[in-house]
């Protein structure tokens, strides 16, 4: 059953990966392909990196609520951006691909309950609910696979989930351009969070790519059936 | 159990202030040999030079330590010592490694399986020992953590020697970058593998995970005289580099690579998916490429005089691929490759840099080369040979000239190892009012 819809998904991303990038607002060329056959579903073993932190989010209507909501009960991909991005290999990359995972992930009866996909952002100055809303567009929407886009009111509630997740976020003296700079940098991480609200991969922009997402996504699967 | 950052501060008044967030993305490659998921290159003028210094018995405190040299020309302090950090004991420091925010620096000691946590990011020129993680050996068993290699959001580390026989065979342990155990991986002892372990080096655009073999902890920490008349002895050193499959982490295919190869570089130039590595006790380089879709190793090239056992200990690579520097310990000589062929290396290059000479590395531009001088407190040469040092060096291509040395054992420092270079730059600050 499971394989069916792993293989669904697969053929659904396959068709997303041809025909669809041209349509997504935040892309900007196509994801190359990747350089080698990921080890099959199942076939390996995602473990327990850490556990998910806890702390109060917000969300599009500007209420309250607790991010431990919103990865516990489904397999949970998140991660951190902030809307003024514009590295392609940051932000606006997590974006792509997780279009990408959403869609396939849709296309898989066996997965799409299983699955949700949660945007944070870690700059609550510039990303209220309404920057996140512009953000998110019509992802906002909802659809078959639950796509939250959150962020926090302060730096303060911020700052609890960057150090718990281990995402980082400087604030620097950059000198090495010459001329010395300030800048806030943060390097791209997208966490995958099982059932349980334990993360067991985490993505730099190397590995961040919809076909080993997808399989991660199988493989916990796989581990909930097999137990 | 996870260390409060001290810089928290900055960033949420950063935050609260709507400071523009300027940088995302993951650096694909480190001033040349560490992992490339470590960000934040130094592609200037680095500041520091970190030395992970073996303790001496009557030298100083006799502990082990994290010497933190200025390297700046235009410092007032250049060529100095700024400080060092003694972890209070003596355990054989060997390596160490950044994590992937280059926040912190790891470091271990082969007699011992405890592993020590310095925090560089709050002030890069006064590094501070934050953690010992000592649970190695409980929850893997393996002993002499070597290398460590930052991978997204944990550290995976290679150990030499394992607590049961103090034998070669061994693993890794993945720990989270709070410093909490997530698992082991054994060495491969089928299809061809002897278990024993050096050095890792991912690929991660060719998914793949290399690792190489040295000896256990019954080798390495007895005298090398002894070592080397021992025939029994001798013949537990590796002869093997493994392939892993990088996401998995599993063994997908054994090398043979006979010699004890140690120290794994990646060519770093795009498109190239190739790596290098010498063996200590042949003296030969060999490379690692696909060929017709299958990983392997070839012997490509000869590092002086076999028959002397000059015995290689280090390598670093150019950022371009092109050039290899290799230091071999006992005739004390730094030797450039050309590595435009990767398939035949040509020595273009050989001065002695010390009496004895191990780790060598070099800055983003190569302008800059830095060598130590201990390979192991026990292999180490003894009376006026036992120089021991930090030695900086500028490189025009043609030629290698010292610009300064730090005598470690004249400022009762103990035996300098390890490098990793260091930045102003990579400091937390607060923002301006």
């Amino acid at each position: 059953m499971i394989r069916r819809g792993g293989a669904r998904a697969l053929v659904a991303l396959g068709l997303w990966l041809a025909c669809a990038l041209p349509a997504v607002a935040h892309d900007a060329e196509p994801l190359p392909a990747l350089d080698f056959e990921p080890p099959a579903p199942g076939s390996y073993t995602l473990h327990r990196i850490m556990a998910a932190p806890d702390g109060e989010v917000v969300g599009l209507d500007g209420r309250p609520q607790r991010l431990a909501r919103f990865t516990r009960e489904r397999i949970t991909l998140l991660g951190f951006i902030y809307t003024t991005c514009v590295d392609p290999h940051g932000c606006p990359l997590a974006y792509r691909v997780f279009d990408m995972v959403r869609d396939a992930v849709a296309a898989a009866p066996t997965l799409r309950d299983r699955v949700r996909l949660v945007t944070l952002s870690f700059d609550p100055a510039r990303d209220t609910p309404a920057a996140m809303r512009g953000y998110a567009g019509s992802r906002a929407r909802g659809g078959d696979v639950p796509w939250l886009f959150l962020t926090t009111r302060s730096a303060r509630e911020l700052m609890p989930l960057v150090e718990g997740f281990g995402q980082d976020v400087r604030y620097t003296l950059d000198r090495s351009g010459g001329a010395p700079r300030r800048e806030l940098a943060h390097v791209l991480k997208v966490f995958l969070v099982d059932r349980a609200g334990f993360v067991r991969e985490i993505y730099s922009s190397t590995f961040l790519h919809p076909q080993t997402v997808l399989n991660d996504i199988e493989t916990l699967v796989l581990e909930e059936r097999g137990r | 159990m996870r260390v409060r950052h001290p810089f928290r501060t900055a960033v949420v008044v950063a935050l609260a202030l709507g400071f523009v967030v300027a940088l995302a993305g993951a650096a694909l490659a480190d001033e040349t040999c560490n992992s490339p998921y470590v960000t934040k290159l130094i592609k200037g003028q680095e500041d520091y030079v970190y030395v992970w210094a073996l303790g001496v018995e009557g030298l100083g405190d006799g502990s082990d330590k994290l010497v933190t040299v200025d390297v700046n020309p235009k410092s007032s302090r250049y060529g100095k010592v700024l400080n060092a950090v003694s972890v209070g004991s003596r355990g054989e420091a060997h390596h160490m490694g950044f994590t992937d925010d280059r926040r912190f620096i790891w470091a271990g000691g082969l007699a011992e399986p405890k592993i020590y946590v310095f925090d560089i990011g709050t002030d890069p020129g006064k590094p501070k020992l934050v953690r010992t993680i000592a649970d190695m050996a409980d929850k893997s068993g393996y002993l002499g953590p070597h290398t460590y290699y930052a991978m997204p959001g944990r550290m995976l580390v290679q150990a030499l020697s394992n607590t049961k026989d103090k034998g070669g065979r061994t693993g890794m342990a993945m720990y989270n970058n709070a410093g909490e155990f997530v698992t082991s991986y054994a060495m491969p002892t089928d299809g061809g593998g002897d278990g024993y372990g050096y050095d890792l080096a991912v690929n991660p655009r060719k998914n793949v995970l290399l690792t190489s073999s040295f000896t256990g902890y019954d080798n390495y920490m007895r005298p090398l005289g002894d070592v080397v008349k021992d025939a029994e002895a001798m013949k537990r050193f590796g002869g093997t580099m493994v392939v892993w499959d990088l996401k998995a982490l599993k063994p997908s295919r054994v090398l043979s690579v006979p010699g004890a190869p140690l120290e794994i570089r990646w060519s770093l130039k795009p498109g190239d998916d190739w790596a290098i590595t010498a063996a200590a006790l042949t003296s030969k380089l060999w490379l690692v490429k696909q060929d017709k879709g299958q990983w392997q190793a070839k012997e490509v090239g000869t590092i002086g005089d076999p028959a002397k056992i000059p015995l290689p200990v280090d390598i670093s690579i150019t950022r371009d691929g092109k050039g290899l520097w290799v230091n071999t310990f006992m005739d004390g000589t730094t030797r450039y490759f050309d590595l435009s062929n990767p398939e035949a290396p040509k020595q273009t290059y050989q001065k002695v840099t010390g009496k004895q000479v191990n780790m060598i590395s070099q800055s983003w531009d190569g302008r800059r080369v830095y060598i130590t001088s201990s390979l192991l407190a026990n292999w180490d040469k003894g009376g006026a040979d036992n120089e021991q040092f930090l030695r900086g060096f500028t490189w025009n291509g043609k030629e290698l000239a010292q610009v300064f040395e730090v005598d470690f054992t004249r400022q009762q420092l103990g035996r300098a190892h390890h490098m990793k270079l260091g930045s102003k730059s990579l400091r937390a600050t607060l923002p301006p009012r």
